[in-house]
């Protein structure tokens, strides 16, 4: 039997992989799109709540809808879908890679020239960040709770804390409470929220749900189903202290404490990996340290708009459908220590034609900032914000033509207070 | 001075009068009250003379405390009344299953009766799963003896229950330089103990464990320890002894006897009054309290709470074996005993356990301190473990006697009794070994004949992640279910979940699911396949989400319809 080949395979189909798959095809790429759940949409499909859309159609879709605007366009293209695959392999060889695929159909193996990771994120567990006590049900992460709300239509919980302020525990909070549960609080164990403002604002503020920042839950009770949780405040370095729990009845706790990029294909396939976005480490074109290999959305790191997975999703597509082969030097991306991350990490400087799109976090909330972009001293990029919160992602475009870039360029991002 | 007299003397000069100890029956009993529950185990541990008593049975009450008495299932019936098996085996644990199933190797009618809704649901299932070499035993225990021979056995109970193990091999590692010389030389002593051993220099562990720490001055290796899954294999025990026609009760517990001249008439339990010929004591921690209906009591358990820490898959490449440390703390600074980094068969590591004396019997809560102080301890012996890296965590409680040994007798006053308690570490190992001598036993007290149609082998749940390319093709070609992932962690797919409800013994809980296929075990811990996991058990036993439970009672995950619950 003839091993498939393709040019592009695309893993997850997310808005990052929907887009990526399309760029591609766009470009005239034979792609593979592969998911491993039953439909495609990745985890939009259980987020019904709308402000998708906002940047890249300028309206208010839902998730669901969002997808679907990609999803309609299939059909128009020559992309071959493979939903309920998983990928189990991959295999770098001469003539490109050999992914090994898991369906109903049995084993197959397929080549293709370059691939896409679109993997996605994970939600940060309660044992990850420490929740003790007893195993008893009513633990959700987020997305979990929203998944039995959203998808399946039913309640995970009538009372409920909810532990981080991250934005899908704000949207759990709004949705349980318009389904009837009663959301207790919100409890951050950071002094400030760790989702964006408007949820802040559309899904606490506006149904009566308190916030509380610097406590934590410390311990869980419950034999069988959870009945209660205990509640400390937090010193600064997040330490509970003693003296201060509090009993708060429930029958659930949910998290919202974090993503992680799932990078497990990635790393069995040695790409090297940014300890601080928990992606693999790219360059301006998606393609990670390995030819050929791309990764994009919140595979690469934790966005916070969906608009913005898109775009990364475009630009990973269309970059792997243009790749050929080549030797590329890098020149890297340095930051002083007030950001969180910085992407991409790598400037691979024989194709600086275009400007560069440059995703970036600030450590720690800041007013009145500017960010400066240097290269061997010079000044070759700034600009000025009233404000930047680690919650809320910031993208800017530099453009590096005629700038001379080689791989001993010393390229810095800063941000400094500006009077 | 008697030892009575003595002992009297010094339990009251240590407890000003409180606690006093006395002869019944050839046992030594301690009684009075103490406030704190450590004196009382303390009390009990300087009491103990096996060459004089029976047991040790300490009495000493914990002043203004109700220990909390043995949680029962919320529910009675009347299924079992008037049944009246040959053996009945009380406990579900790694014990009791594996009794069943040796005894199923005669003409013998077994039933088994476990208050969890499931095996291996206390220390069985929450354990390092390490297979002892016998490291720290003495001659003379029965837990030396049964470890040894348990150990041996190890190879073949896991090839017939279709069960993985490894024999990895364990090093114990060595701080102090000085120690060196006396180390080099403790091999003979092992040998003496019939323990296979080697000693191995810094350079030598350096190349065989490259992640351990620079401090470890030297190590003995112990070829002969080993990885198993222990609630996995007590599992595999149930299934094995059910498709050889014991009769698994779950949901059962016992509440009461009744004894008449030194025999059991018969046994209450909450779904009726069952009358065996003989009872076997294997309630771990409960094996106390059983003792007592059976009017046997001759010893007592103090409860030993110990945690343990899973670590991702990535971080397996710290320890390719089994390593733990002597000599990393200040023997001051608390419990020093035991403790060490497994690589487990399934491929994490656990790292663990320590041991906190308790009187909370089924209290499995994790603690921060214990986190803490594991990790701490441990990192001295491998000093990559992060905690980053931790996925998950938890707690069991060894059922220990004061003479820190294992009990394995017929009663001392009750004759149709069997005791197979006080089994804590190393009681997986020397699971297969008392099973097989307590098979014996029961089968002489029986006059029973061997039971030719036994059949020994137990076809396992298939596990196609782990095949070879066209082994799993071609399963997947037999029932596409095994091509479908549904936990994408640790790659499971729904054909063994499915699997995994269809067997001998009975599973319809996602943590039933999860101990058998594996579906929630990895790194998200369920988040993404819990949902998918349930909705299997609700298609499968033909029930609305809602009813589908994560272990016992009320371990509901859903309260039914958006809006209709509230």
């Amino acid at each position: 039997m003839k091993v498939p080949h393709f040019d592009v395979t695309v893993i997850g189909s997310g808005p990052a992989g929907l887009a990526a798959s399309l760029s591609a095809a766009n470009e005239g790429a034979f792609v593979l799109l592969i998911e491993r759940e039953a439909r495609l949409g990745g985890i939009l499909k259980q987020c019904i709540h709308d402000g998708f859309g906002l940047i890249r159609f300028g309206e208010k879709l839902s998730g669901p809808e969002y997808a679907q605007r990609f999803i309609e366009q299939l059909p128009k293209t020559s992309i071959t879908i493979e939903t309920l695959t998983f990928v189990t392999k991959i295999n770098r060889q001469a003539d490109g890679f050999m992914i090994t695929l898991v369906s109903k159909d049995g084993i197959r193996e397929i080549i293709t020239e370059s691939f896409v990771l679109a993997c996605g994120c994970r939600e940060r567990t309660s044992r990850q960040i420490g929740v003790h006590g007893r195993h008893c049900s009513g633990i959700f992460t987020a997305g979990t709770a929203q998944y039995y709300t959203n998808v399946l239509g039913k309640m995970p919980t009538k009372r409920c804390v909810i532990l981080g302020s991250g934005d899908i525990g704000l949207i759990m909070a709004r949705r349980l409470t318009l389904e009837g549960a009663q959301v207790v609080g919100v409890y951050e164990a950071k002094p400030t929220a760790s989702g964006l403002m408007r949820n802040i604002y559309q899904c606490l503020e506006d149904f009566d749900i308190p916030l509380y920042t610097s406590k934590t839950v410390t311990r869980v009770f419950g034999e069988g189903r959870l009945s209660a949780v205990e509640v400390s405040d937090v010193d600064e370095y997040m330490i509970p202290i003693p003296g201060t729990e509090k009993i708060i009845e429930c029958d659930a706790l949910i998290l919202s404490v974090g993503l992680i990029p799932e990078n497990e294909l990635a790393e069995s396939i040695g790409l090297p990996m940014d300890n601080r976005t928990k992606g693999p480490v790219t360059d301006q074109n998606s393609m990670s340290m390995v030819d050929g290999v791309f990764c994009c959305g919140n595979a690469l790191h934790v966005n916070d708009l969906v608009d913005y997975v898109s775009e990364s999703g475009e630009a990973a597509g269309r970059s792997a459908a243009r790749y050929l082969p080549k030797k590329r030097t890098f020149a890297e991306i340095q930051t002083d220590d007030s950001f969180l991350y910085v992407v991409p990490q790598m400037l691979s400087i024989t194709e600086l034609k275009a400007p560069v799109t440059f995703y970036f976090r600030s450590k720690a909330e800041r007013v009145k900032t500017r960010l400066t972009v240097t290269a061997d001293g010079r000044e070759i990029y700034k600009k000025a914000y009233s404000q930047l919160r680690p919650p809320e992602m910031e993208r800017v475009e530099i453009d590096f033509k005629d700038m001379r870039i080689t791989t001993d360029s010393h390229i810095c991002f800063a941000l400094a207070e500006v009077d | 001075m008697s030892y009575i007299a003595a002992l009297n003397k010094r339990l009251n000069i240590l407890y000003g009068g409180k606690v006093f100890a006395a002869e019944e029956n050839g046992c030594l009993f301690i009684k009075g009250e103490l406030s704190q529950w450590q004196e009382i185990v303390h009390a009990g541990l300087i009491s103990v003379n096996r060459k004089k008593y029976i047991g040790l049975v300490n009495e000493i009450r914990l002043s203004g405390v109700e220990i909390p008495p043995m949680k029962l299932p919320e529910f009675a019936d009347n299924t079992l009344e008037g049944k009246s098996p040959e053996v009945l085996v009380i406990g579900g644990g790694i014990i009791g299953c594996s009794i069943a199933r040796e005894l199923k190797r005669y003409k013998i009618d077994v039933m088994i009766a476990e208050k969890e809704h499931d095996v291996a649901m206390h220390a069985s299932g929450r354990n390092d799963g390490m297979v002892h070499p016998g490291v720290d035993l003495r001659k003379g225990q029965l837990k030396k003896k049964y470890n040894d021979i348990g150990n041996r056995m190890f190879s073949t109970v896991c090839t017939e229950l279709g069960v993985p193990f490894r024999y990895v091999g364990q090093y114990l590692c060595f701080m102090k330089d000085w120690i060196r010389p006396l180390i080099a030389v403790t091999p003979l002593y092992w040998k003496a103990m019939n323990v296979p051993a080697e000693y191995v220099s810094r350079r030598n562990l350096n190349k065989r464990e490259p992640n351990l720490s620079s401090r470890i001055s030297c190590a003995v290796f112990f070829p002969t320890a080993g990885v198993v899954c222990p609630y996995g294999l007590t599992i595999a025990y149930a299934e094995n002894a059910a498709s050889n026609g014991a009769i698994l009760c779950l949901d059962t517990a016992v509440l009461d006897m009744e004894v008449e001249n030194g025999k059991i008439l018969s046994v209450l339990t909450n779904r009726g009054r069952v009358y065996p010929k003989l009872v076997i004591n294997a309630a771990g921690v409960f094996s106390e309290d059983i003792a007592r209906m059976a009017h046997d009591h001759f010893f007592s358990i103090h409860p030993r709470r110990g945690t343990n820490i899973i670590f991702d898959k990535k971080a397996a490449y710290q320890v390719r074996t089994i390593v733990s440390s002597l000599g990393t703390i200040d023997k001051k600074a608390g419990h020093t005993k035991g403790g060490g980094i497994v690589s487990t068969i399934d491929g994490n590591l656990l790292v663990g356990p320590d041991a906190i004396e308790t009187y909370e019997r089924e209290n499995f809560e994790t603690r921060p301190d214990s986190i803490n102080n594991i990790t701490v301890k441990q990192r001295h012996t491998s000093p990559k473990l992060d905690n980053r890296d931790i996925i998950t965590y938890f707690t069991g409680v060894r059922a220990a006697t004061y003479e820190e040994d294992f009990i394995i007798t017929f009663g001392k006053f009750t004759a149709n009794l069997i005791h197979a308690a006080g089994i804590q570490s190393p009681g997986v190992t020397a699971a297969p070994a008392i099973a097989a001598d307590i098979a014996k036993m029961a089968a002489n007290y029986l006059g029973a004949a061997e039971n030719e149609q036994f059949d020994p082998i137990r076809i396992p749940i298939p596990q196609p992640s782990g095949m070879p390319q066209e082994q799993r093709d071609a399963l997947i070609r037999q029932d596409e279910n095994f091509g479908v992932i549904v936990c994408r962690c640790e790659e499971v797919s729904r054909g063994e979940i499915q699997e995994a409800m269809r067997r001998t013994v009975s599973c319809d809980t996602v943590d039933g699911v999860k101990r058998r296929v594996r579906a929630g075990m990895g790194r998200c811990q369920g988040g993404f396949c819990g949902p998918l996991v349930a909705q299997i058990i609700a298609c499968e036993k033909n029930i609305p989400l809602e009813k589908v439970r994560k272990n016992n009672y009320d371990s509901n995950i859903v309260f039914g319809d958006n809006k209709e619950v509230i």
